[in-house]
């Protein structure tokens, strides 16, 4: 009997593997590499809900679908479904020329009939669109020919362009695809214009696009595009190590799927290369400044904060030199953002010199400051599923020990840090900028926010000046005075120390060698696929 | 029998009400506004006061607690869990197919853990001590105690990578199972073999075994009747495997980017997406009771003497 069992099992584990040797080959081998140049990229989320008008989709995956009237460069706003446009000399009305050659997917014209259908479809949703201040100031939409329309403002609203350009929610999807003349609840197709078409998404595994071979810029070289759902990092390290995936990005959040060893490996293996954009946004501590029992409300106590960290460390250990140390909290890339501004190194003796000043004295035998009999203790609060975060809160817990600064770490989910930024429960938080798309007007505009950084600026003794500059910026006609006021604004935030900035992000690209014509958008949330090509 | 069979079913139902008020109760555990989860959820990028107040209104949480439960648990008996606050789809659109995915692996893997682990505790028993017993018993030892992640790793980088037989990844083919499930089956095999083993081996000294030997059975037959009373004990064992398995496989599900349970209920602990969490977790614990259930009634039909106590 004995034998017999032995020999059953020994020959069911023979035929496992002669399965997998005859029939794995040709079927594995779908590798992407070798499939007619197809770009599979990874993803570690589902693209998810590919409406337009709403948030839970994927921004890269909406970029290639969708489009929107202008375009945000380098060197500014440009042409992309609207050919030209004027604006009135109040500033209330901006008047678009719409490209002629124009159709969606689904074969319909874009039109100004149909721009008019979405952007009111975006409106009659306003509350979710909060963020973008356009959609508080769009009073009407009139069709003025088949490809002229006008876009009327309450207000003058100087980045009204800027926000049309963005990739959600002023983009556009066929109307023949909305439910019930709207979008915000659900779509029934999603045809937009742009160089590419979805085709197939099987959720939580994979969504295809195909070249749109009728879009008006040319059709795009990439005939196929695949996003491939792979959550866990080793596995997409694995996956292109093996060729069945060929492409990776940095995700939204401003995170990699691999790591900076596994990235270095690939292109040790002469198989990838590696392309990384400049500094999109800045990774900071924002610091409360209108709790009033707490130590950060204190601008010395910032001040030391931001002396006491070593940037260059983190750039280099933590980051193995893939985010470059940041002094501001923009860089000097960001519109308006070449400030003539204090500069601020790590030096614990200023950091040290700046607290004795403000009364926190180290006690004989202590390690903790204190005044008034209370110690400078502080809660940091971290992002839970960031490794880098965490690793930075205790490398700059340890530094500010140096200087008599206790600080306590708690890891949270993003969720829960947001609300507490949104009802001032912190003393410091780890944040980011919103990136240069959006910067410096989004992340300006949030200080007013309650739900944003209300309670990180309210707490300054220039806050009222800080708030009104900033209503004014945003209003003003005249180039010269917005460089002024944003000049302004950046100084009140810089001096007051608010804002304590950590590190530059980018975005990372690792892809074949062959592949050509990569490059980057103003935004880190996307990419132009359609210029990439393989030689 | 029959009467034993209705008992039984039948005192599982207060446990499932239990669960399934527990279930409901984990969405308040969280400090968070379940409004605000939504809206975070969905991506909204600023939540204003009146977002909130919308939300709340539109979803019928302004009611009280006991009535709120009372509804869903009506829907939830229709297998309508509400939808899922990220994507807006119905959680049982989400959740069924998930649920196949990870069936389709859990039932492959629970059968090749059941045939090996009979198989080699059997060999281990009939050899107990000697060099083949000492081996099953170490590479097993070795085997269960690599981390399930770290195997999965190892053997796609030698399966697929390396000898470029196998898909990383995905669930694309038949040849998509053969990883997952061998990594499925080494981490509990180990476990259950052992069980199946020292069964046998009690088994062994009882005088049924004496007496079959003394009266001249074959050795085969002799071994057919330890069997048969070992596998009485692990049936009920087999049967919990099944949810077992059926809730672990987390692990597995993300490095081999498996569209199942596991995945699915990872991302939606990330997201507080918590109608698919709640659903989730019901549908688990239905499993287990259900598990339960049978094995308890099986072991009652194969063993008359546990019938009597009910």
């Amino acid at each position: 009997m004995t034998r017999k069992i032995a020999v059953l099992l020994s020959a069911l584990i023979v035929s496992i593997v002669l399965l997998a040797g005859c029939s794995g080959g040709n079927a594995a081998k779908t590798g992407a590499a070798d499939a007619g140049k197809e770009l599979v990229y990874a993803t570690a989320k589902d693209i998810n809900d590919m409406n337009p008008h709403l948030y839970p989709g994927s921004l890269p995956a909406q970029g290639m679908v969708y489009e929107s009237l202008v375009e945000n460069t380098e060197e500014g706003i440009k042409p992309l479904l609207a050919e030209s446009w004027d604006v009135s000399e109040d500033g209330k009305v901006y008047t678009f020329h719409l490209r002629k050659d124009v159709k969606f997917h689904d074969g319909e014209p874009f039109n100004a009939e149909a721009v008019k259908k979405n952007i009111e479809a975006v409106q009659s949703n306003a509350g979710k669109h909060a963020w973008i201040k356009l959609s508080t100031k769009i009073v009407s939409v009139n069709v003025l020919d088949e490809h002229t329309f006008e876009l009327v403002l309450s207000e003058p609203y100087y980045p009204a362009l800027l926000e049309l350009s963005m990739t959600r929610p002023y983009v556009f999807i066929s109307p023949k695809d909305f439910v019930n003349g709207e979008t915000k609840d659900g779509v029934s197709g999603h045809n937009g214009t742009g160089p590419y078409k979805l085709m197939e998404q099987k959720t939580d595994q994979y969504a295809t696009f195909e070249a749109n071979e009728n879009y008006w810029g040319g059709a795009p070289k990439l005939n196929k595009i695949t996003a491939k759902v792979l959550p866990a990092g080793e596995t997409t390290f694995l996956a292109l190590q093996k060729g069945e995936v060929n492409f990776i990005f940095t995700d939204d959040r401003g995170s990699d799927s691999i790591d900076v060893d596994a990235m270095n490996q690939l292109m040790d293996s002469g198989d990838f290369q590696l392309i990384r954009s400049k500094a999109m946004n800045t990774k900071m501590i924002v610091a409360n400044s209108s709790k009033s029992d707490s130590p950060a409300h204190e601008t010395a106590v910032r001040e030391a904060i931001w002396y006491s960290i070593d940037r260059e460390t983190i750039s280099k250990q933590i980051f193995s030199g893939t985010e470059t140390a940041a002094n501001t909290l923009f860089s000097p890339n960001v519109n308006y953002a070449n400030v003539e501004l204090k500069q601020r190194g790590f030096d614990l003796d200023t950091a040290k010199q700046l607290l004795e000043k403000a009364g926190w004295k180290l006690g004989a035998g202590s390690e903790v400051r204190t005044k008034d009999g209370k110690p400078l203790a502080m809660k940091l609060y971290y992002d839970v599923s960031s490794s880098s975060q965490k690793t930075e809160a205790e490398f700059i817990q340890s530094t500010l020990k140096m200087v008599g600064v206790q600080l306590e770490l708690f890891g949270e989910e993003s969720s829960s840090i947001a609300n507490r930024r949104a009802t001032g429960d912190y003393d410091l938080l780890f944040n980011q900028t919103w990136g240069l798309a959006y910067d410096p007007q989004s992340t300006i505009s949030a200080f007013t926010s309650e739900s944003a950084y209300y309670h990180t600026t309210s707490g300054i003794s220039k806050a009222d000046e800080l708030y009104k500059k900033i209503d004014e910026v945003m209003i003003t006609m005249d180039e010269e005075k917005r460089k002024s006021l944003y000049a302004d604004i950046l100084t009140i935030v810089h001096d007051e120390a608010v804002f304590i900035p950590l590190t530059n992000g980018s975005v990372t690209i690792v892809a074949p060698t062959d592949l050509q014509g990569i490059s980057f958008k103003q935004t880190q949330f996307e990419l132009p696929f359609e210029q990439m090509y393989f030689e | 029998m029959i009467s034993y069979i209705i008992k039984r079913s039948l005192l599982s139902i207060p446990l499932l009400v239990i669960i399934s008020f527990l279930t409901f109760g984990l969405n308040h555990l969280s400090p968070l506004d379940p409004a605000e989860v939504i809206l975070h959820a969905q991506g909204v990028p600023t939540i204003t006061d009146e977002l909130i107040a919308e939300t709340k209104a539109a979803l019928g949480m302004d009611r009280p607690f006991l009535i709120r439960y009372l509804h869903w648990l009506v829907s939830c008996l229709q297998l309508d869990f509400g939808n899922s606050y990220v994507t807006g789809k119905t959680v049982w659109s989400l959740l069924a197919p998930a649920f196949l995915n990870t069936l389709k692996l859990t039932l492959v893997s629970a059968a090749a853990i059941i045939a090996l682990s009979i198989g080699l505790g059997v060999i281990s028993a009939r050899r107990e001590g000697k060099m083949t017993d000492k081996s099953i018993r170490g590479v097993s030892f070795f085997l269960t105690s690599m981390p399930p992640y770290w195997l999965a790793a190892l053997m796609v980088w030698y399966f697929s990578v390396q000898l470029d037989l196998l898909p990383t990844s995905g669930m694309d083919s038949y040849e998509s199972y053969i990883l997952p499930v061998i990594v499925i089956t080494i981490s509990y095999t180990g476990i259950y073999f052992r069980m199946i083993r020292s069964s046998m081996l009690s088994n062994m000294n009882e005088d049924y075994v004496l007496y079959g030997r003394a009266s001249g059975l074959p050795e085969q037959k002799i071994t057919l009747h330890i069997l048969r009373n070992s596998l009485q004990v692990a049936i009920s064992v087999f049967c919990m495997a099944i949810p077992i398995i059926l809730g672990s496989t987390v692990v597995v599900e993300n490095i081999f980017a498996w569209p199942g349970l596991g995945t699915l209920s990872v991302k939606s602990i990330l997201s507080r997406d918590f109608p698919i969490i709640q659903a989730y977790v019901l549908v688990l614990a239905i499993a287990f009771v259900l598990f339960n259930t049978v094995s308890d009634i099986m072991n009652a039909a194969m063993n008359p003497k546990l019938r009597k106590g009910h």
